[in-house]
């Protein structure tokens, strides 16, 4: 088997399920999607968006209704899971329970037949690769989660898979944990070069570990990119509201010419680039991240009264009515002595740059 | 079995060990599932309505007489001819052994036997044989009435010497007998209240009626009874004289008495069975059968029928509790021919009248 | 895993055992019943209907069913509350579990027999030591109570893990509320263990309806009942159409309660869910006083098991129960020179359905637990219907159904082994689904991803986990080759005999000596063959189970 790695591609795939009553459930529909040889590409959505069912579809467990799946140049939507040459990391590990974890680890290369020695030496590798070079006599339920964890992750990768599949690996684990867990993962994965699907629900992990992520809604993906292009320029309200947090606000345009739009939005005047023209008195929607509102003394163009304030050292948050909105805003490294206790007068500024324009 | 498991261990033994034991398993839970046993010559299959103490020794001494094997179970009278009408298309036992003749005038009427005169056939008197040859008598069973010695003590009873001792409200609740859905015993007696009552069907139930409410259980087999009465958990009870007379083998304090107006008595009987495999076979244990070579052992074996042959002499002790009791003849051919009749007749109006 | 043609190859092949030894024999049984002369007719049910012997046979049996359910049932309420409630010391909880074990594992019989020795005129309790009279040990009382000896274990054996569950947290939090124990108890024990109760009552009572060999023996004429009647209509009446039809009428009670019971059970599960933390607190639930009455009562239930149990073991010692008591190994030289048959054959059945039986209730089991859809119900459905049926139905449809072309196997083992497997087997059914139910099924996936093919998966990683189901499959369908009766007594031959069948022989024919000494054997037996099992188990499974499932 080369080690060169491959693309994974989803064309056109579809999942339907029957629900108890007989109707039929669409979990994902029309998804395509191509992971690039070598990357670590998340799947980030809410619960029940479907990115699961895709990951199972990616690893066999389940058949497409419609379309089909590529790893490498090969078609593998009718192949069985135990013949497509995967390492899959279960949320809840899946770990035999009647099994040591050395033969856990084994369990793989025993399947595909390697000589005793070379498991053995394979499986300490292994072990010693995820810390664990100690505990290969132990029974799985002797493992703290972050040990199961790491035995989960070791299982999956000795067999060398051409394709990594993580399902919300970390979702047991405590806060702590879950850090470096997603930092070793990346390690590992960066070190393997094994193209690798992530599947989490949590955006601030998808951010860390992921080349790009592909959030999905409601069985679609709804945008695939960077981290960063992700939180700068979301394609859908859903995206900005997903992916950190976001001020989605009503927009009226007053003025277009040229690649410039001038906006209405909670009655101040603000200018953003626009691909396309607007007609006059065109309803938009904006997005403003609360980071980039800043707050000053009353007074200017835009006033707002404070609704509430939450201190919480490195920033402080704030809900701010502006007209008839409620806008979140964030200031890091709040100044000491800074009273704004509900009630309070603030004059708000939209910086032109950080508004942003959702079709 | 064996040849088959030892053969598919020899083939094996080169190889490695579990291969030996796989082809070991295979063979032996093979074989149960290969029906049909071969009908060799030198074998016999019976079911036998004699209890097992009583056949075993009788075909023990046949298979040492013959060279020939037999294979037999034991079965209720009712149970064994059930089964003999249930396999007539395809029959798996040669011989019925033992049981009261009325099991097998009913199984005459059902076509299950072949007739077969064995050499002793000219020498039994009529009642011990069917004119065709359909059935032998090899002994003859009369019914007795067996009590409680302790029972009869405390209530001041002597043995009951008549039928309508049996009606003394001492005997309430304390009575077993067997039940004539699944026992010839049951049968035959109740035959013998009807001969007794001239075969007035009326007067012979009126009297069933009455007994019946003395009756503690009626009992699936013929001896059912016998233990329970043995223990004094009955006062007594109507049995074959067989099962009396083993009961106080055992060292029970019973009593045996005959009623003074008759009782009834059932000549043991053999039959080939209809298509049997080994019909040669299965003729051979007739002939023995009822011949004096079998019936002389009975004695010797503690087992108290009478036998048929009139060669054979009843053995004294047995001839002794015999002596005085009036033995009645049951019309077997009416018999066979109401049995069916009677016996409804007996569960609507006597057995559910309680 | 989808469209495996291993798994497709295994679902025909079952449908082919389930229709031939399910289905078919179910099919001849009706037709042989509601045909005459080729033509449909409703006429010999609706004449049984009418015949006033056998509806009152039909209404004995269903009121004697209820009154063994609640007997039953509250015994075995009593000694799962006991032994989970109180402070028991270890050694008579280990009795009790012992006592428990015994009616389960004996033949039938066992306590009739006891029960005839120890009540009427001269029964040793009844007259040796109460010095009454004219006591009547057949009919109504002595069958009930005989019947509910014989199986309250299954009830107790339902109502303890439910009862453990119920302990502990959730009485306390009634307790921490201000409520009384006795509101506790009536308020959070009993409508929580309800479900369970009323799943108990109705194991018991299908036990009952089912059961064939004690009215045989203690019934006596007033409480004919249907099985027995149906049993003597055929052996004695040589009326297999008679026998089928009265067989029939037990059919309807069967299938409610079957249809009863699944509904409970799918019920209950919150109990159990909410359980799952609650079986801390052991003896946590009884005063003083309270767990005296209840060891009073326990005490003499069980005392009289033991002492039914001596009985038992002292006839097998003896020349003549009752009249002769020299002490003799006869009855033993009997079963092992003459008995060797049946104790061969019996042995040989046994042995060759236990296997068989336990891989079919795994197999079955995993097949419900892990696939989806109507076939699934269907296969659960048409599994459980031998068993849910009375062993008469089953053992007059065989009779029927193999006694003649295409299918004759009436002579052979296999109608035997065939019969327990399939009728036995739900045990090991029941148990692997629930322990599948607990098994993530993510573990088999990660089989399956790690590259092992289905059938792989199964033996090294699903097999494993489910193994004590395969061990109760394999006991109970040992248990009951070697125990039951009500089926099978149709089906022995020439061929092939059973132990218990010569039990009833010995049993009619006075020869109450062997009958002991068989029934003794085959509970040294089971026991021996039990225990080997469970050391068995222990050896292969030294991960608890308890460990099974998710990490948490
Ligand atoms: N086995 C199943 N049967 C029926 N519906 C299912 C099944 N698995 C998932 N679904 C449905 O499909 C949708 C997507 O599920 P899933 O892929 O598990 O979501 P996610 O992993 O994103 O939380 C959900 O609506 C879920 O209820
Ligand atoms: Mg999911």
């Amino acid at each position: 088997m080369s080690n060169a790695p491959v693309s994974i591609a989803l064309r056109r795939v579809s999942a339907a399920f029957r629900s108890p009553e007989g109707a039929t459930v669409a979990a994902v529909r029309d998804v395509d999607l191509a992971v690039r040889p070598g990357e670590l590409l998340t799947l980030l959505g809410p619960s029940g968006c479907g990115k699961t069912t895709t990951l199972r579809m990616i690893a066999g467990f389940q058949e497409p209704s419609s379309g089909e799946i590529l790893i490498g140049e090969h078609d593998v939507t009718r192949l069985p899971a135990n013949r497509r040459d995967i390492g899959f990391v279960f949320q809840s590990y899946a770990l035999f329970p009647h099994l040591s974890v050395f033969d856990n680890v084994a369990y793989g290369l025993r399947v595909r037949r390697k000589s005793a020695h070379e498991t053995r030496t394979a499986v300490a590798a292994v072990l010693a690769l995820v810390g664990l070079g100690d505990l290969e006599r132990r029974s799985p339920s002797e493992l703290s989660g972050g040990q199961q964890q790491r035995v989960a992750l070791a299982r999956a990768i000795v067999i060398r898979p051409r394709v990594l599949l993580f399902d919300e690996p970390l979702s047991n684990l405590d806060a702590k944990l879950r850090v470096e867990m997603r930092t070793e993962i990346q390690r590992l994965q960066r070190r393997l070069g094994i193209t690798t699907v992530y599947v989490t629900h949590d955006q601030e992990e998808a951010m860390a570990i992921s080349d790009r992520i592909a959030v999905m809604n409601d069985g679609r993906i709804a945008q695939l990119g960077s981290a960063e292009e992700l939180y700068r320029r979301p394609a859908s309200s859903f995206v900005a509201g997903f992916l950190g947090r976001a001020n989605l606000l009503p927009a009226t345009v007053r003025a277009s010419s040229g690649g410039t739009v001038t906006l209405d939005v909670c009655g101040a005047a603000i200018k953003v680039a626009s691909a396309i023209s607007h007609s006059l008195g065109e309803r938009l929607s904006v997005m403003i991240r609360p980071e980039r509102i800043l707050i000053g003394p009353p007074g200017g163009p835009l006033d707002g009264e404070i609704v509430s304030r939450v201190y919480l050292g490195e920033k402080a948050e704030y809900v701010v009515q502006v007209g008839g909105a409620l806008l979140q805003v964030i200031r890091a490294d709040p100044p000491e002595g800074e009273t704004l206790a509900p009630g309070a007068r603030v004059g708000i500024t939209l910086p032109r740059d950080g508004v942003q324009l959702l079709p | 079995m064996r040849l088959v498991a030892e053969r598919a261990s020899e083939r094996a033994r080169p190889q490695r060990n579990h291969f030996t034991r796989r082809a070991f398993v295979a063979a032996a839970m093979a074989a149960p599932f290969v029906s049909g046993k071969a009908g060799a010559a030198g074998s016999l299959n019976a079911y036998s309505i004699w209890p097992e103490n009583y056949a075993r020794p009788m075909m023990e001494a046949f298979e040492k007489a013959s060279g020939i094997a037999v294979k037999f179970v034991r079965f209720s009278s009712g149970e064994a001819l059930a089964r003999v009408a249930a396999e007539k298309n395809n029959p798996q036992i040669d011989v019925l052994f033992g049981g009261p003749v009325e099991t097998f005038t009913a199984g005459q009427s059902k076509g299950l036997f072949e007739a077969y005169k064995s050499p002793s056939f000219g020498d039994l008197p009529s009642r011990f044989k069917d004119a065709n040859g359909q059935w032998t008598a090899i002994a003859d069973d009369p019914l007795v009435f067996m009590t409680n010695s302790g029972f009869l003590k405390q209530h001041n009873l002597q043995p009951p010497g008549s039928w309508d001792d049996l009606l003394n409200p001492a005997y309430k609740d304390m009575l077993q007998m067997a039940d004539a859905r699944t026992s010839g015993t049951a049968v035959t007696r109740i035959f013998s209240i009807l001969q007794v009552h001239d075969r007035n069907e009326d007067a012979a139930f009126a009297y069933m009626k009455k007994l019946r409410k003395n009756i503690q259980s009626y009992t699936k087999s013929g001896g059912g009874g016998t233990l329970p009465v043995g223990l004094g958990q009955a006062g007594g009870g109507i049995f074959f004289i067989v099962d009396a007379l083993f009961t106080r083998q055992k060292g029970y304090d019973v009593q045996i008495s005959f009623p003074k107006e008759g009782i009834g008595s059932a000549a043991e009987c053999i039959a080939l069975i209809k298509g049997a495999k080994n019909a040669d076979a299965g003729k051979k244990l007739i002939d023995w059968a009822t011949s004096p070579d079998m019936q002389s052992l009975l004695a010797p074996n503690k087992i108290n029928f009478i036998p048929a042959h009139p060669k054979v002499a009843t053995e004294p002790s047995l001839a002794e509790v015999l002596k005085g009791a009036k033995i009645i003849e049951i019309d077997e051919a009416w018999a066979g021919s109401n049995r069916q009749r009677i016996i409804e007749r007996w569960i609507a109006e006597v057995l559910n009248a309680g | 895993m989808q469209g495996d043609p291993l798994r497709a190859g295994v679902v025909v092949a079952l449908w082919l055992l389930l229709g031939l030894f399910v289905l078919y024999p179910l099919a001849c049984l009706l037709i042989r019943a509601f045909s005459d002369d080729g033509g449909f007719t409703l006429g010999p049910i609706v004449g049984a209907l009418g015949n006033p012997t056998h509806l009152r046979a039909l209404r004995n049996s269903l009121v004697l069913a209820s009154l063994v359910g609640i007997l039953g049932t509250a015994a075995g309420f009593l000694f799962a509350y006991a032994a989970e409630r109180t402070d028991m010391s270890r050694n008579a909880r280990r009795l009790i579990d012992f006592i428990i074990l015994l009616p389960l594992i004996s033949p039938p019989f066992t306590t009739s027999i006891g029960f005839v020795f120890s009540f009427g005129p001269r029964g040793l309790i009844t007259h040796d030591l109460l010095g009454m009279q004219n006591a009547q040990v057949y009919g109504w009382a002595s069958t009930t109570c005989a019947e509910a000896l014989t199986y309250f274990p299954l009830a107790f054996l339902a109502l303890r893990p439910l009862i453990a569950a119920i302990g502990g947290d959730l009485e306390e939090a009634g307790f921490s509320l201000g409520g009384s124990r006795w509101q506790v108890f009536r308020t959070i024990t009993l409508p929580l263990t309800m479900p369970g109760l009323g799943n108990a009552f109705l194991l018991i009572f299908a036990a009952s309806l089912a059961d064939f060999a004690t009215p045989l023996i203690l019934a006596g004429n007033n409480l004919p009942v249907l099985p027995t009647d149906a049993y003597l209509q055929i052996t004695g009446m040589f009326d297999l159409k008679g026998g089928a039809v009265l067989s029939l009428l037990l059919l309807v009670p069967a299938g409610l309660v079957f249809f009863a019971q699944r509904y409970l059970v799918e019920r209950r599960s919150y109990v159990t869910i909410t359980g799952k933390s609650g079986g801390r607190a052991r003896g946590a639930g009884a005063t003083a006083w309270l767990r005296w009455v209840l060891w009073a009562a326990c005490a003499a239930v069980t005392l009289f098991i033991l002492y039914l149990y001596a009985l038992l073991a002292y006839a097998s010692a003896v020349v003549a129960f009752g009249a002769n008591a020299t002490l003799t190994l006869d009855n033993y030289r009997v079963i092992f020179t003459e008995g060797v048959p049946a104790i061969k054959d019996t042995l040989i059945i046994a042995l060759i359905g236990m296997p068989l039986g336990g891989l079919y209730g795994v197999i079955v089991g995993y097949l419900i637990a892990r696939s989806r859809g109507f076939g699934r119900h269907m296969i659960e459905i048409v599994s459980m219907i031998n068993y849910a049926l009375p062993g008469t139905i089953v053992g007059i449809a065989y009779l029927i159904a193999f006694n003649d072309q295409p299918f004759a196997l009436t002579g052979t083992a296999t109608i035997i082994i065939a019969c327990y497997i399939f009728r036995y087997s739900p045990t090991g059914i029941r148990t692997t689904v629930a322990l599948l139910q607990q098994v993530d099924r993510s573990i088999e996936e990660a089989s399956f991803s790690l590259g092992a093919s289905s059938l792989r998966t199964f033996r090294s990683v699903t097999l494993p986990l489910i193994l004590p189901a395969f061990f109760a499959g394999l006991g109970t369908v040992f248990i009951r080759a070697m125990t039951a009766i009500s089926a099978t007594i149709f089906l022995v031959s020439i061929n092939w005999t059973l132990i218990t069948v010569r039990i009833l022989e010995n049993m009619t024919e006075v020869a109450l000596g062997p009958a002991a000494a068989f029934s003794v054997f085959v509970i040294v037996v089971v026991l021996g063959v039990t225990s080997l099992l469970n050391v068995a188990l222990r050896r292969m499974t030294t991960l608890r189970v308890s460990s099974l499932g998710t990490a948490s």
